[in-house]
């Protein structure tokens, strides 16, 4: 790779280089402080009893079933909603500084000016979300298998990479999504907004809808579904999951590339 | 004169811009323009805000896409070969926003490897010139300090062509002196200068030719001593007695006069010599002639071209 294009992704790499570390922390010490609570969760009879008057349908939305076992555990507490949606949060705001965010306190002009192309250079910007995203999940990954080794909780390792690489791919659809926003129009609280307001919805679809006959058959329009439809930590995620959800992410980046390629560069 | 290699088949003309119309939404603010620029000269770019300097630049730089004509550098149209233009433009912005969490420093390594590598002791030497600590951060320069780093990275790349919006803002006269130096040393070793401003001082110290910019439209294109004939020069006397008000009036040019006391002013649009000549034969005690700011010298040339939609041409080459 040449020193020119290296530079396209070290440059919001670095940029994106502390957040990202702030962002493993917190989860990370999330990760372990949820798992300090195991030791008095596992075999509560009084909190099975809890959970055996909430009504089964609400139960499985929240992903609580089997809330004692270890991996019930896992994803009621972190994988279920937490974790996913801290990592959409992250990639999200990193794509939307890196992009419009940049873009529209005109600290991209100067970068612009000279001989890079255009489409590269936001590419660059992209890269760079991903593998600030991937340090997020490396430490989550770190994190849990450490936490779990201390409180004695036995959970399938493959499993457990699956889940997190799972969400960490969820999260950079989301991204994705923002980036294409951001290749069409600098305006950094657009780019937040349909990235998060989509999570959200995408979450919501994906839990509540199975509870109504009607609706059930449409949660397959989430994303989230597709992530964690399959219960990944029980059960060993189909590789058209991760195709699903790689997929439309490589064709947010293309969109969001040519729309950046084609418009006017925001003056500060 | 060093004779550099050019790129694409621009041959003498470096910069064309061609009918170049630039819209936002109902806005026109660029309206049809054109002007050549020509290898190795320096072109001033006046106007005053809102003119369409900074639209026109930013459309030479790739930055915007045209609405209608089009922009070439070196024969390649800045939009759609923009890569292979700005191989060989340096650029410094007008509106200057800088990474905050970088120093001098890593900006140059950058903006280095982007544009393949800048020469260490042509850094140092540049810096030094400028006055420039290249080691601190950038968030903790002044407004002025972070223009000379713009400069320091525009005449770094050691371009063909130098495009400089606004260049000088906020800088002080000893490096605005120094900004000049580094003008005309660029042009001697054969680089072409773009040099946008609104302070005309700059522009005619350093210009060969000029182009004014009124509301979006070219109103006129020349030499600076062409331009300069144009506006009104202000002129002020305090004389020991009455001033001879009627022989002032008289003289070719004069307007604008207003009598206080002791204290005649006006404004002079014709030749100076009549009124030194009419100024010596009376006891004046003081006197002031300013050169016209460039609200003048534009809305001269302004109410010169009212009539006229199109380009004003003195000078103007084909």
């Amino acid at each position: 790779m040449n020193p020119a294009a290296l530079e396209l992704v070290a440059l919001p790499v670095r940029a994106l280089r502390r957040g990202a570390v702030w962002w493993a922390i917190g989860l990370a010490a999330m990760i372990a402080l949820t798992m300090a609570f195991w030791p008095a969760f596992k075999g509560s009879r009084v909190i099975q009893q809890g959970l055996d008057m909430v009504p089964p349908a609400l139960v499985q939305a929240f992903g609580l079933q089997d809330f004692l076992s270890p991996e019930g555990y896992l994803r009621g507490n972190l994988y279920a909603i937490l974790v996913p949606l801290l990592l959409v949060l992250a990639a999200v705001s990193a794509v939307g500084s890196q992009t419009a965010g940049e873009e529209a306190a005109g600290r991209l002009e100067l970068y612009l000016a000279q001989p890079v192309d255009r489409r590269w250079f936001f590419l660059g910007r992209g890269i760079a979300v991903a593998v600030a995203v991937s340090v997020i999940s490396v430490a989550v990954l770190v994190a849990q298998v450490a936490s779990n080794a201390i409180v004695d909780v036995r959970v399938d390792l493959g499993r457990l990479a699956s889940t997190v690489v799972l969400s960490g791919l969820l999260a950079l659809l989301h991204a994705a999504l923002g980036f294409a926003v951001a290749g069409f129009r600098a305006r950094p609280p657009l780019v937040l907004a349909t990235g998060t307001v989509v999570a959200i919805a995408g979450y919501l679809v994906a839990a509540l809808f199975p509870l109504s006959d009607v609706l059930a058959p449409w949660r397959h329009l989430s994303p989230w579904d597709w992530a964690l439809g399959g219960d990944p930590l029980l059960h060993a995620a189909e590789p058209w999951r991760y195709a699903a959800l790689v997929v439309p992410t490589v064709g947010l980046v293309v969109l969001g590339m040519r729309a950046f390629g084609r418009r006017d560069v925001a003056a500060a | 004169m060093t004779s550099r290699l050019r790129p694409g088949t621009g041959g003498d003309t470096v910069v064309r811009v061609e009918h170049l119309v630039k819209r936002y939404g109902t806005v026109d603010a660029v309206r049809g323009i054109d002007f050549e620029i020509m290898r190795g000269e320096v072109f001033g770019f006046l106007g005053p805000n809102g003119a369409g300097k900074s639209t026109t630049i930013r459309c030479l730089m790739g930055l915007l896409r045209p609405t209608a004509g089009r922009v070439t550098a070196f024969g390649l149209d800045t939009w759609t070969d923009g890569v292979a233009a700005r191989r060989h433009i340096a650029y410094l912005p007008g509106e200057l926003r800088l990474p905050d969490r970088l120093t001098t420093l890593d900006l140059v390594a950058t903006v280095g490897r982007m544009r393949g590598g800048f020469d260490v002791l042509r850094r140092e030497a540049l810096a030094e010139r400028l006055q420039l600590d290249v080691r601190r951060q950038l968030r903790d320069l002044s407004s002025g300090n972070r223009r000379k780093v713009a400069l320091l990275l525009a005449f770094l790349a050691d371009a063909d062509l130098l495009v400089l919006d606004e260049p000088t803002t906020g800088l002080d006269p000893l490096i605005q002196h120094e900004f000049l130096a580094l003008v005309r040393d660029a042009r001697a070793d054969g680089a072409t200068v773009f040099l946008s401003s609104h302070v005309l001082s700059e522009v005619q110290c350093a210009a060969d030719r000029v182009a004014v910019l009124h509301a979006g439209r070219v109103i006129a294109v020349g030499t600076v001593a062409e331009l300069r004939g144009r506006p009104r020069q202000r002129i002020e006397a305090w004389f020991d007695a009455a001033p001879p008000v009627a022989e002032l009036l008289a003289l070719p040019g004069v307007a604008d006069a207003t009598v206080d006391g002791l204290r005649f002013s006006a404004t002079l649009a014709g030749p100076v010599q009549p009124l030194v000549d009419l100024l010596a034969r009376h006891p004046v005690t003081s006197m002031r002639v300013e050169d016209p700011d460039l609200d003048d010298a534009v809305m001269a040339l302004y109410a010169a071209h009212s009539g006229d939609a199109g380009a004003g041409t003195a000078g103007q080459r084909p």
